[in-house]
């Protein structure tokens, strides 16, 4: 009798006796992957999703947050920034500038070469709470990039050039290694940015679109697949640009925020203040959440990241939309007053609690355990 | 011979408002410990430097005018205790220190002398933050466990010839993690402060039996001036009688020979029910530092602000808490007036900070919260009299307003 109670417990299926080890209940969910908005419950085990649905039991997790003051988002994902602080400059460490705002995924924007991509992996990306990925920036040794975007196809993402010289090799060593380039103009003539702009291929990410007038015939090239990236940063976002362009329907596909040394301070071009200013000029909160989460997992073709899906990676960031009157600046420091800003709360990363600005998985002092001696 | 345009540049002068400062903060509650200031005031600043401080200074006597009322000005924060190299968790100065109103801050035995000119190039050099140093007594700095051990690195003459050629950034030393028996490392720091006449950090290891006590650390070892840090730290076993709930008399011994405490706060080293009961009996920390690295920033989120923010929920005021975030500190490394406070000719280092209510979780050492209805935050900060960090954005134009702007200054 024993023996068959023991083997019933063994053959029942797994999702019978599920225990969550996280449960973010009653959230606003935004889950644009899975076609997913509304009031309902996120449960994890271990570091997956395990389901997404209202009314989950709460006495089956260890950890029950009510997140009914909150919307419950994937994890976001920033495709560009700067994080090999190896290379020193204005680079960035990834954990404290990513998780606080929500991102969980960041890529790295041309931050190394196939030459030191082994030391950024070895040193930055393998010891980051941080998924951190990579556009490889393009040299003269084409093979060798496109052999070191082969060798590591789960972190290398695409290319990136900054240099009208560069973007002929660029494509060429992302055609022969399967890839994307980033496309980064910042500062070059018109003459020179409309002959490149042409030259990039469906699927191609073209970067700072506020930074400079959009062109007309730039729709025309999102019709040929051309993608269009905010990468706010220093340089990259103008209120007088995105302003007018989003009115009239030029919506960025990917919302990232090319942070470095400089665009963290004065612009404060952190991902959850770059969608609130975006929010502010008239983008509504699904699109804001779908181009920072499955629009950039799309773009470096990750359908896995940007996802509640059951069974992902639990990457999840939790935002608080304040209602009030706040100010935001642009890279011109340009002053925005808006109504609305979007703040992360709580950061789910690989099924782990990576930040809780408001202490909502913490114990009450009073009740902690280890105190016992004190009480 | 004098031009004939002469005439026409002083008219010029005469007509347009001369605009003497660079910056005017006004309307915002002026509190500077340091110099007894507790006032609502405007404040100008000029070439780096504080130029002006009245009850009120036009906006047209500067080229950038900035409305802090309803605020707090206070000379920017300086962190006595942060780790910005050498550590494994070490941060970079400026995106932590700046967005959270610390303008200086000091390294606490991330270096040693082999490797302060290191730091000197990669982190104090290109940081906008003013970074200072206590360098370690070990050689090789917070190389870990070992190295730290080591007493054949610990070399007082070398530490203090390093301290002397780099007096500018230099300010103290520091020991710490030490897992051998005895008094080396602690003599020895010691030893290099009489050398170089600085003061010396001490984080002892209090977990471990190496055959010290905190007993003789404080009173026989540590010299007046000498900081004690992590003071806040044990459950029962350094601070707080663990029977009695009282502080320990050779700590109030040790306070009234002139031995300091410092907070340290990091992600060991705030315990609630230590620090509560420490406050409740006045034991408060004399510097209010962060102990700031990858983990507590993420955990605590104990920076200076958040420090602060703790310490009044246990019933500190808030010119106290600026006070041992400001001035205290600055005297304690023998930089003040220098750097910590608002008096007009110093360094423009300012923080202009929030007073929020609402409910706030803060997060000890070991992750416990305790609900507040205060919280400090940084709105906005200088640094050598410029703007460095503005959420707000406060001091910059409506972009509607700006035309065709560029960067505008």
């Amino acid at each position: 009798m024993t023996r068959l109670v023991l083997l019933c417990v063994l053959l029942a299926p797994a999702g019978a006796g599920q225990v969550y080890d996280l449960l973010l209940k009653n959230g606003n969910v935004i889950d644009p992957a899975n076609h997913r908005s509304g009031r309902m419950d996120v449960a994890v085990a271990g570091n997956k999703i395990a389901r997404v649905a209202p009314d989950l039991p709460a006495a089956h997790a260890r950890i029950v947050i009510d997140s009914s003051q909150y919307y419950v988002t994937p994890g976001l994902v920033d495709i560009h920034t700067h994080f090999n602080w190896l290379g020193g400059g204005l680079n960035l460490l990834p954990d404290y500038n990513a998780l606080p705002n929500g991102v969980t995924t960041a890529v790295d924007a041309g931050g190394s070469d196939w030459k030191n991509f082994e030391a950024f992996k070895s040193t930055v990306i393998d010891h980051a709470k941080t998924r951190v990925l990579a556009f490889l920036n393009v040299d003269s040794d084409l093979d060798a990039t496109a052999r070191t975007v082969q060798k590591h196809r789960d972190t290398i993402v695409g290319l990136q050039t900054v240099s009208r010289d560069a973007m002929g090799r660029a494509v060429k060593a992302a055609e022969l290694s399967g890839t994307i380039v980033m496309v980064d103009l910042h500062g070059k003539s018109e003459g020179e940015y409309s002959a490149l702009i042409r030259r990039m291929r469906p699927g191609d990410i073209y970067t700072h679109t506020y930074g400079r007038p959009i062109p007309p015939w730039a729709s025309e090239a999102r019709k040929r697949g051309v993608l269009f990236d905010v990468g706010h940063g220093a340089g990259g976002f103008w209120f007088r640009i995105a302003a007018p362009a989003i009115r009239q329907g030029f919506l960025p596909d990917t919302i990232s925020t090319d942070i470095d040394k400089e665009s963290v301070m004065l612009p404060r071009a952190t991902m959850t203040n770059v969608m609130s200013k975006l929010l502010n000029i008239g983008m509504d909160l699904d699109q804001v959440v779908e181009r920072s989460t499955l629009g950039p997992a799309r773009a470096i073709h990750r359908p896995d990241l940007g996802t509640l899906a059951e069974g992902a990676i639990a990457d999840i960031a939790v935002l608080e939309l304040q209602k009030g009157t706040f100010g935001f600046l642009d890279s011109g420091r340009g002053r925005l007053i808006g109504d609305r800003r979007l703040r992360c709360v709580l950061t789910v990363r690989n099924g782990a609690i990576a930040w809780d600005s408001e202490g909502l998985s913490a114990p009450d002092w009073m009740k902690a355990g280890p105190y016992s001696n004190f009480k | 011979m004098l031009g004939w345009w002469l005439p026409l540049v002083l008219l010029g002068a005469a007509l347009l408002p001369a605009q003497q400062y660079d910056l005017v903060l006004r309307g915002g509650h002026v509190l500077d410990p340091g110099s007894g200031l507790d006032a609502v005031m405007d404040v100008a600043v000029a070439g780096g430097r504080i130029a002006a401080m009245e009850p009120r200074i036009a906006a047209s006597e500067a080229r950038k005018a900035v409305d802090v009322s309803g605020l707090y000005v206070v000379p920017g924060l300086v962190d006595l205790h942060a780790h910005v190299f050498g550590y494994p968790g070490a941060l970079f100065p400026d995106d932590t220190a700046l967005i959270a109103g610390t303008t200086t801050v000091v390294d606490a035995g991330g270096s040693g002398w082999r490797t302060f000119d290191q730091m000197r190039q990669r982190i104090v050099k290109p940081s906008k933050t003013r970074v200072l140093a206590l360098i370690n007594i070990v050689g090789s700095g917070m190389a870990g466990e070992t190295a730290e051990s080591n007493t054949a690195d610990m070399e007082p003459e070398k530490t203090a010839e390093a301290i002397k050629r780099n007096r500018d950034v230099i300010v103290g030393i520091k020991t710490a993690h030490f897992g051998g028996q005895g008094w080396t490392a602690i003599d020895r720091a010691v030893a290099a402060g009489r050398l170089s006449g600085v003061p010396v950090m001490v984080d002892d290891k209090i977990f471990t039996n190496t055959g010290r006590t905190t007993r003789e650390k404080v009173l026989d070892h540590l010299r007046p001036g000498d900081l004690h840090t992590h003071m806040y730290n044990d459950r029962q076993v350094e601070l707080v009688d663990r029977f009695t709930g009282k502080v320990q008399p050779y700590m109030l011994e040790a306070r009234r020979r002139g031995v300091l405490f410092d907070l340290g706060h990091g992600a060991g080293s705030f315990l609630w029910p230590v620090a509560s009961r420490a406050m409740s009996q006045g034991f408060m920390p004399d510097t209010i530092s962060t102990d700031l690295h990858a983990a507590s920033i993420l955990v605590q989120q104990s920076d200076m602000p958040n420090c602060m923010s703790k310490l009044m929920l246990l019933g500190m005021s808030l010119p106290e808490a600026v006070l041992r975030a400001t001035a205290s500190p600055a005297k304690a490394i023998a930089r003040y007036p220098e750097i910590g406070t608002l008096c007009v000719g110093r360094t423009a280092d300012i923080a202009v900070l929030e007073m929020q209510d609402g409910a706030f979780a803060f997060k000890d050492a070991w992750g416990a919260k305790r609900l507040g209805t205060k919280r400090l935050e940084c709105t906005l900060t200088i640094r050598e009299g410029k703007l460095v960090y503005d959420r707000d954005g406060r001091g910059f134009p409506p972009w509607i307003a700006a035309g065709e702007y560029e960067v505008i200054p």
